[in-house]
């Protein structure tokens, strides 16, 4: 909520932790020389980057305390724009997210037209480099990660366009450089002044695991 | 009104979470006619400004008034001005994002004198008038406070009041002073008038200043009765019963002490000579034991924080060290909250202490024994004698740490170059010293020392206050001989600054004509002058220039005794003779005692508290 969308995900999750702290929940430990709170978000949002909710799975010691008790302590502990909706048994792990669903307002500089998104998405390749793990970076064609896109509203000065991605652990783009690209085939529409909303993940299959749902 | 444009701009910049407010604990009232509202203004960015202590004691000692909304306010990193000023926002505050002019009250801290430029770009970025002089009732009083607020005569013309000392008195009878004067029909300079009345108040247009041809300052008079011949310190007498904030807000991002930070005392017995914080906050006051631990915990709670330090100027020498430590510990390893310990002193570091700090955790040791020679040393009155580092070096090593980090200054008074010198001998012996240690009892395989250096800035205030600084020339070729006498690989040898240390001179030194300079420069462009990236020293001269004023004639000359000096109004309770005698000392090789070791009769004692009376 709010201006919460700039906090990055490293700064959200020792947010998380202190506010556990603070609310002596019994959070389980990690093992190991450096312990740390056993605590996963489900697909980190870039900053800057709104969603419906987030979904965080965090370890508390068993029977310790119920969900209602969970969700109470926490929103006493979180700071105001950021709220627990619902807790529950983890449902879905984060390694079966495979694709996420935005929502993009695109804002013009003055009157906008829609052909250059039409051209843009009929591209076969669009190469960018891509950040790796091991800090080098790699080419990759950013239209194979492309799922779906479809212009969803339109007004004098904006577009609103609905993007599927490729997500999680194995293959994913960040909206923002999907956007960032598209911007630069428009001058008069710059990609930081687009609002990106994630508004769905799909996971791979249903299983049953425990997660706690967190609006931003 | 601004949120909406202020939002998009976040969309453009670096960091974009220092400017998002609404942290866990951040207080936010309501806007009413009825509140007083006053702007903590902090001249550098959020990360710099919320590791700042003084700003939290008073944002939450002011909030805890139910007439009075304090919100905090920083300089904008360069990205984000850009995009405000593209925007036309100006500069607002981080809870409510009201524009900072709006306040009653703008209140900047003075922490050091590289942030002059910000401070006065922060006025320009809200709109506020440059100078006191053009300010009208629908203006805020603007105001300073902070250590370098005794000697803030360059921002005489800007400032409406300063208030010297510590705050958390003070602060209070200047907002009832408020309250009344608002709710009356009286002039600005009616206000000014009354507080100049409070102790630690000092209204600097109330003070005529005339100068001689040679640009020394002939007289320096108050203009009215209302203003004291010289502005007295505020001081707390009783740590234990003052505020104390324990709900600290924890920010989202990371800032440079993101922790918690425990007061132990305020002052420092030392005297080092060349150390205006050793002067400044005089006497030496502690805080017990059962309330530091007390706050410790209640800190704990409100916060989730996980590491917790203990800061004081000489934090080593709280007389009751070890208990406190015993009873911290007790509170924080099973929270896994790690307890730090800095600024440990030589003298009397010892292994038992370190066992203790081990317990949480292990890291380089840092020391300072500031100068290369014992006859250096002894000119400065830092007390560290060559066998003590040796000997702590030592203990140091057998317990398990190997890398040392050694900091020196280059450019004090008497300084020869077999002083520049002996800090790498110093350096070597202490590689040497691990090599001494049986094979068996050492833990690591090899060790390293960082030598560090920074360049003298004598400050006002301090025995040194009289000598000129050193050419940053020559203190860059002591810096070059030390390096090339540095042979063993072993040793790290950094320096850093240069022309800034120059710049900070003038500043200390400075009188209210830099007031003018000040402006020029800032519509120059020059801000984050501590920040390597932004500091311009070629448009800091072109100011200097177009002003007619020499800076070297505030760095670069001894001043008489006789003289009078741009601080003098400033009564900081060291007294001017005992400074004097000081340097005189200084100069003869005489150590001081500590103020535990022996009272030297300084002037601090007039306050009635503290260690001159334990
Ligand atoms: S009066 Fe004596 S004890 Fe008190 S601060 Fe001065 S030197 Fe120290």
């Amino acid at each position: 909520m709010g201006m919460a969308k700039f906090i990055s995900h490293l700064d959200l999750l020792r947010c998380f932790e202190r506010a556990i702290l603070r609310s002596g929940l019994p959070v389980e430990y990690s093992q190991g020389f450096n312990p740390h709170q056993k605590m996963t978000f489900a697909l980190p949002l870039p900053v800057g980057v709104t969603s419906e909710c987030e979904a965080v799975d965090i370890f508390f010691e068993d029977g310790k305390a119920t969900d209602t008790e969970i969700c109470e302590k926490l929103n006493q502990n979180l700071p105001p724009d950021i709220r627990v909706i619902k807790t529950g048994d983890v449902c879905h792990k984060a390694a079966d997210i495979v694709r996420a669903e935005y929502i993009i307002v695109l804002k013009g500089n003055g009157e906008i037209d829609e052909q250059w998104i039409k051209d843009f998405f009929a591209n076969d390749e669009i190469v960018v480099m891509k950040k790796t793990k091991k800090k080098t970076e790699k080419p990759i064609n950013i239209m194979e990660y492309i799922r779906a896109w479809e212009i969803v509203g339109k007004s004098m000065t904006t577009i609103t366009i609905k993007l599927v991605l490729d997500a999680g652990g194995e293959r994913n783009i960040k909206p923002d450089v999907v956007i960032g690209e598209l911007c630069k085939e428009n001058p008069y529409v710059s990609a930081d002044d687009a609002d990106i909303h994630r508004c769905k993940v799909f996971c791979k299959a249903d299983g049953d695991l425990g997660r706690i749902e967190v609006f931003e | 009104m601004y949120k909406t444009k202020f939002e998009a701009c976040l969309k453009r910049v670096q960091k974009p979470a220092r400017y998002i407010g609404n942290e866990f604990n951040s207080v936010h009232k309501e806007w009413d006619d009825k509140m007083m509202t006053f702007a903590f203004c902090f001249p550098d960015v959020y990360e710099v400004g919320m590791s700042h202590l003084g700003m939290k004691i008073l944002y939450h000692m002011l909030n805890e008034r139910e007439d009075t909304i304090c919100e905090r306010v920083f300089a904008p990193w360069d990205d984000m001005e850009k995009e405000m000023e593209k925007e036309g926002i100006p500069l607002l505050s981080l809870e409510s994002y009201k524009p900072v002019k709006e306040f009653d009250m703008v209140g900047f801290t003075l922490q050091y004198e590289m942030s002059y430029s910000n401070i006065v770009n922060m006025l320009r970025l809200s709109g506020i008038p440059y100078r006191t002089k053009d300010r009208t009732k629908e203006d805020p009083f603007v105001c300073c406070g902070g250590p370098c607020a005794y000697h803030a005569e360059p921002l005489a013309d800007i400032m409406d009041f300063f208030i010297l000392g510590e705050g958390e008195e003070v602060n209070n009878e200047i907002m009832d002073a408020y309250k009344v004067w608002r709710d009356s029909d009286q002039t600005r300079e009616q206000f000014l008038e009354r507080i100049a009345e409070i102790q630690g108040v000092y209204v600097p247009s109330f003070y005529d200043v005339e100068f001689n041809d040679d640009n020394t300052i002939k007289s320096f008079k108050p203009n009215r009765s209302c203003a004291p011949e010289k502005v007295k310190k505020r001081i707390i007498k009783d740590l234990d019963n003052t505020f104390i904030p324990e709900k600290l807000i924890v920010p989202f991002c990371d800032i440079v002490h993101d922790r918690i930070m425990l007061e132990l005392f305020r002052g420092c017995i030392r005297g080092c000579r060349f150390c205006q914080a050793g002067y400044i906050y005089r006497p030496v006051r502690e805080r017990s034991v059962e309330k530091l631990v007390g706050v410790a915990e209640n800190c704990i709670k409100a916060t989730g924080y996980e590491e917790m330090s203990l800061s004081s100027l000489s934090t080593s020498d709280y007389t009751k060290l070890f208990p406190l430590i015993d009873n911290l510990l007790d509170i924080t390893v099973d929270k896994r909250i790690n307890l730090s310990l800095p600024s440990l002193r030589v003298d009397n570091f010892s292994m038992e202490l370190m066992e203790k700090v081990q317990k949480v955790k292990k890291s380089g040791l840092t020391f300072a024994p500031e100068a290369g020679t014992q006859r250096l040393r002894d000119v400065i009155n830092k007390n560290v004698l060559e066998e003590d580092l040796l000997r702590t070096s030592n203990i140091a090593f057998k317990g398990g740490y190997n890398r040392i980090k050694l900091y020196f200054m280059l450019g004090l008074p008497t300084e020869t170059d077999e002083d520049v010198l002996g800090i790498g001998e110093l350096a070597q012996k202490v590689i040497e010293s691990f090599y001494e240690i049986p094979i068996e009892e050492r833990k690591g395989r090899s060790v390293s020392v960082t030598v560090s250096t920074s360049f003298f800035v004598p400050k006002p205030f301090t025995p040194f206050q009289w000598e000129p600084q050193n050419r940053i020339s020559d203190m860059e070729k002591k810096a070059a001989m030390l390096k090339d006498s540095i042979k063993s690989r072993k040793i790290v040898y950094n320096w850093h600054e240069s022309d800034v240390s120059f710049l900070e001179e003038v500043f200390a030194k400075g009188d209210r004509r830099l007031g003018e300079v000040l402006i020029t420069a800032v519509e120059m462009g020059c801000k984050f002058d501590g920040w390597s990236d932004f500091f311009d020293y070629d448009k800091w001269m072109k100011a200097f220039e177009e002003n007619g004023i020499d800076p070297e004639f505030y760095a670069y000359r001894t001043i008489p005794y006789d003289e009078i000096l741009p601080w003098d109004y400033a009564d900081i309770g060291v007294s001017k003779k005992f400074l004097m005698e000081e340097r005189e000392r200084a100069y003869k090789g005489e150590t001081t005692p500590s103020c535990r070791d022996n009272c030297s009769a300084c002037g601090a004692a007039q306050f009635g508290r503290g260690v001159c009376f334990e």
